[in-house]
């Protein structure tokens, strides 16, 4: 394998790209659109759930995050007596409130704890998720006012007027939606630009050059693999940033699991386009072949709801692997030595492997 | 080395379904020569060149490119190939196509040699889809030869190219075969492929005759090349050996 040729191959497919506009919005814009588009829908806009305060401490730090509270733009807060808040959480005129208990500064600064109390109303998670997540933020400010010693433990406690602390559909579908996204767009532009260079004859032209078959899909895995992990970079950092989707894990496992997506997604398309004649042909392998790994990868119904005929097939679909890890990752905050992890990120190197094979077993096939 | 042929080939056979696209062709290109492969279309020129670069294999018959088989990973290196249909990407520009060629067979030092030759250099920066089709034609030559390869094997090259540009390729063909170079043309014009050194004629997927254009024209008592052809075809066991 001579790296010369092969980065010869991935630096032609960036500098291609580069004057591509169309290209450029599909991988760049087209995730952010899809996202935003999707957190409006589950999450309903920017609806500011109305927050009660009730700041009793009597040290220093309650203040203060009384205070960013007060000034969060993720949440209408405002000061109250708990009678106050009770009443109105029980009338459901606000979606939660927050107590900074008498010892909180105490707690903190003796005990390294830091314990509000948070009453959640319950019924409607996106609320319930917005309160916590702008109590967090709240939170991380008085944390730096508590220097030096061990890092304080934020331990709120939770209590629901209804329902439970469970996420919010945003939250679940989210931490999938941003793999798939990656893997379905890395997908479309693979294969089509595979298919091109059989079209256009470039293709012929380089199996009779010094160029081995597993330098072309290499190339093309590093010329893709550099424009899918920016993506999958900036679809990431716009989810947790703007989005706020939620994320208990860690930001460099969850975007490993995208990358090795990414680097799947981009030998499938080798892959399928040797069997496309056409442009048009590589679209139709979206149903074919695209959609039902995506309805079976548990991203819209877990694979263990699934019908028992249905679940082996699940099973052995790369997509399944990726969309468990990355909500474990997320969701469970999961880290990298956690056994089902292992599995996932395993399965996907694995099947990141057989893609590459198979993508350059099938490249003298289509040449000729 | 310097002996042995640039390309031998015999007694190769081809087969598309049916279709006999080769049949039972041997022919040898000496080192440093120009050989022009002629004959109308659908006659096989492009089958046989594909097979020099390994990229059909024969139903049966030897293939030999600079004394190796053909399509041996260690000879590709050595070859330049330029494809009847321009082989280009279109969203690149000039240079950039002509450097990942280059880059390809390690020789991005010539890149501005090659545009010069092929009269490019003024368009280095032009993206490939804005060019003209006889631009594009000249870019893919470009391509073909900046790694100064030893065999240069040329699919019909010249068509859609101005005459005034066709006469500076064969003047640059010239320079290529003295400074060592071996080049196989293929075409379907008789005064174009009159300019070869030596000349295969196949027609039907069978070689006619092999010869210079004298000993072409002498074999069938004419003495034009065009009309040669057509008397060489209506008497296949007149072929050549
Ligand atoms: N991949 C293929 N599959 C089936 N038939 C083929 C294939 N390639 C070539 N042929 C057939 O083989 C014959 C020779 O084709 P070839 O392309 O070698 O002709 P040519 O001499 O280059 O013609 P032209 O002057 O038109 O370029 C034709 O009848 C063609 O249809
Ligand atoms: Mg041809």
């Amino acid at each position: 394998m001579s790296m010369r040729r092969t980065l010869a191959i991935a630096r032609r497919i960036l500098h291609g790209v580069r004057r591509d506009r169309r290209t450029l919005v599909l991988l760049f814009v087209v995730p952010v659109v899809l996202l935003t588009l999707m957190g409006y829908l589950l999450r309903g806009g920017s609806t500011q759930p109305a927050v009660g305060v009730i700041q009793q401490d009597r040290g220093p730090l309650g203040p203060i995050v009384a205070q960013r509270l007060l000034a969060s733009h993720d949440v209408a807060a405002t000061s109250m007596s708990a009678d106050d808040a009770r009443a109105d959480l029980a009338a459901q005129r606000i979606a939660g409130y927050v107590v900074l208990p008498a010892d909180f500064s105490d707690r903190a600064l003796r005990e390294r704890v830091v314990a509000p109390e948070v009453h959640l109303e319950g019924t409607q998670p996106a609320l319930s998720a917005s309160v916590l997540g702008a109590l967090g933020s709240a939170l991380a400010s008085a944390g730096t006012a508590v220097s030096g010693g061990a890092a304080p433990t934020v331990s709120p406690t939770v209590t629901y007027l209804h329902g439970g602390p469970d996420l919010d559909t945003l939250d679940y579908f989210g931490a999938a939606f941003i793999g798939l996204i990656v893997f379905f767009l890395v997908y479309v532009l693979t294969s089509i630009a595979f298919l091109r260079e059989r079209q256009q004859g470039t293709l012929e032209r380089l199996m009779a050059s010094p160029l081995r078959r597993g330098e072309i899909v290499v190339g093309y895995m590093i010329g893709f693999g550099v424009l899918a992990l920016l993506q999958s970079a900036l679809v990431l950092a716009f989810s947790l940033a703007v989005l706020h989707i939620y994320n208990a894990g860690e930001v460099w496992l969850i975007f490993l699991l995208e990358a090795l997506l990414a680097l799947f997604a981009v030998n499938l398309g080798i892959f399928l386009s040797t069997f496309a004649r056409t442009e048009f042909q590589a679209v139709q392998f979206i149903p074919l072949a695209i959609v039902p790994q995506i309805l079976l990868s548990g991203v819209l119904f877990p694979v263990e709801t699934e019908p028992a005929l249905l679940q082996p097939l699940s099973n052995v679909l790369p997509l399944t692997y990726a969309v468990y890890g990355m909500r474990s990752a997320m969701l469970a905050g999961r880290g990298v030595t956690d056994a089902g992890i292992l599995v996932d990120l395993g399965v996907g190197v694995l099947f990141a492997a057989l893609a590459i094979a198979l993508a350059a077993l099938t490249l003298r096939r289509a040449a000729a | 080395m310097e002996s042995t042929p640039a390309v031998d080939i015999q007694g190769v056979v081809k087969t598309f379904g049916a279709l006999r696209a080769l049949d039972g062709v041997t022919l040898s290109v000496r080192r440093g020569e120009i050989f022009g492969l002629l004959g109308p279309n659908g006659s096989g020129k492009t089958t046989l060149i594909r097979m020099l670069v390994g990229l059909l294999r024969p139903d049966s018959g030897r293939i030999s490119v600079l004394g190796r088989a053909a399509g041996d990973a260690g000879i590709l290196g050595r070859v330049g190939y330029m494809t009847q249909k321009a082989a280009l990407y279109p969203d690149l520009s000039v240079r950039e196509n002509v450097d990942f060629f280059a880059a390809v067979y390690g020789a991005r030092a010539r890149v501005a040699d090659a545009l010069r030759v092929v009269e490019l250099s003024e368009r280095a920066d032009s993206v490939v889809a804005t060019l003209s089709g006889g631009m594009q034609q000249r870019l893919s030559l470009a391509c073909a030869l900046v790694h100064g390869p030893e065999l240069l094997l040329l699919d019909e090259p010249t068509v859609g190219i101005d005459p005034l540009l066709r006469a500076e390729f064969w003047t640059h063909f010239r320079r290529l075969t003295a400074a060592g170079t071996t080049i196989v043309v293929s075409s379907h014009v008789m005064d174009e492929a009159g300019r070869a050194d030596r000349l295969g004629l196949l027609r039907f997927g069978r070689l006619l005759a092999e010869g210079t254009v004298a000993e072409l024209e002498a074999r069938a008592g004419v003495d034009d090349l065009e009309a040669a052809f057509l008397r060489l075809s209506a008497t296949p066991e007149g072929a050549a050996t």
